[in-house]
């Protein structure tokens, strides 16, 4: 395979998740929160349901915890756009994509070793 | 496996911060050592590609999912473990700041037990595994499943130490969710080196397959 058709045939592959992933990726929580939540009494270790309001409350106790309170707003939270629902979802997402490319494309550009 | 900034108070995130900063100087070492301006392309198409397969949260039994880190496999592909730190740096930079995906002041420990941890677990296992099975697939699948578990392991030890979790019910928990997860780690990296393999063999650093 042709080195640029490899590249295009990797940035296509990466695309194609990216559009996907919105439609098919679970909204249970991940590792660590299913050990947070159970941890702190919202689910079962191996439960399938979460109290939300147990959730809430194990979220604002850790707070106390720690006293690491530093908030601040992410443009596109959780892969999302406001207002815009599984649409937003995927453009958050393949936005992010694209913009991976560019950004490790030029970080990588300037530190690589020089060829020659 | 993102830890939020709640999770860790802000004097022990900051050391996390400054650790990450040494390995963060010792990647950008290696890639001015042996990063060679042809490979910019595939970096920049691996980088894209684990951001996208980690916004995909695969359900895992108990009422949980769990997505790839990609570590493992960028340290594979490209021969070294800071390879690994070097992507997952900059895939974590933009999950956090863009995505409030991971914490800000938390990004240090979010680096080091993904990018780090992943990094050299996911090269070092995959290469001690060839030397006993000489199964580039198997070596992968087990350095991937290695990475995630202690990547979780380092993660609940360090929020033990925030007081976020104990630790013997962290270990259990996360240890119990991650062995699982791995697999999906595991699983992701042996098909796509096979997929890189089997289409540019010579982009590998270290040719794959399998040897009796």
């Amino acid at each position: 395979m042709e080195k640029n058709q490899f590249i295009m045939i990797g940035i296509a592959v990466a695309l194609v998740i990216a559009v996907a992933a919105p439609f098919l990726a679970s909204g249970n929580p991940d590792g660590l929160e299913s050990a947070f939540f159970s941890i702190h009494g919202a689910k079962d270790f191996q439960g399938d349901e979460l109290d939300e309001d147990a959730a809430s409350a194990a979220e604002e106790k850790v707070v106390a915890i720690t006293g690491n309170d530093f908030a601040f707003e992410a443009p596109l939270p959780d892969y999302s756009i406001a207002g815009m629902d599984k649409p937003g979802e995927v453009l958050a997402i393949v936005v992010g994509t694209l913009l991976m490319l560019v950004l490790v494309y030029g970080v990588a550009r300037v530190t690589a070793r020089p060829d020659n | 496996m993102h830890i939020p900034d709640a999770f860790i108070p802000m004097g022990q995130a900051l050391i996390y911060w400054i650790i990450a900063l040494i390995f963060i100087a010792l990647a950008l070492r290696w890639a001015r050592r042996s990063m060679v301006e042809e490979k910019v392309p595939l970096v920049a198409v691996l980088a894209a590609g684990i951001f996208a397969i980690q916004a995909l949260n695969i359900p895992i039994p108990w009422g949980t999912s769990g997505h790839m880190v990609g570590a493992a496999l960028a340290a594979i592909v490209l021969g070294s473990p800071y390879a690994g730190i070097f992507v997952l740096t900059l895939v974590l930079l933009v999950q956090g700041v863009i995505f409030g995906d991971g914490g800000i002041t938390v990004m240090g420990a979010n680096i080091i037990n993904m990018g780090v941890v992943g990094g050299f677990v996911g090269y070092y296992g995959y290469t001690a595994v060839m030397g006993v099975a000489k199964n580039s697939y198997a070596a992968a699948f087990i350095a991937g499943w290695a990475s995630l578990f202690i990547s979780a392991i380092l993660c609940a030890v360090e929020l033990a130490i925030a007081g976020t979790f104990p630790l013997d019910l962290g270990l259990t928990f996360m240890g119990g969710y991650h062995a699982v997860i791995g697999l999906i780690e595991g699983g992701i990296t042996a098909v796509a080196l096979y997929l890189i393999a089997s289409a540019r063999p010579d982009i590998l650093e270290r040719p794959a397959g399998v040897t009796a």
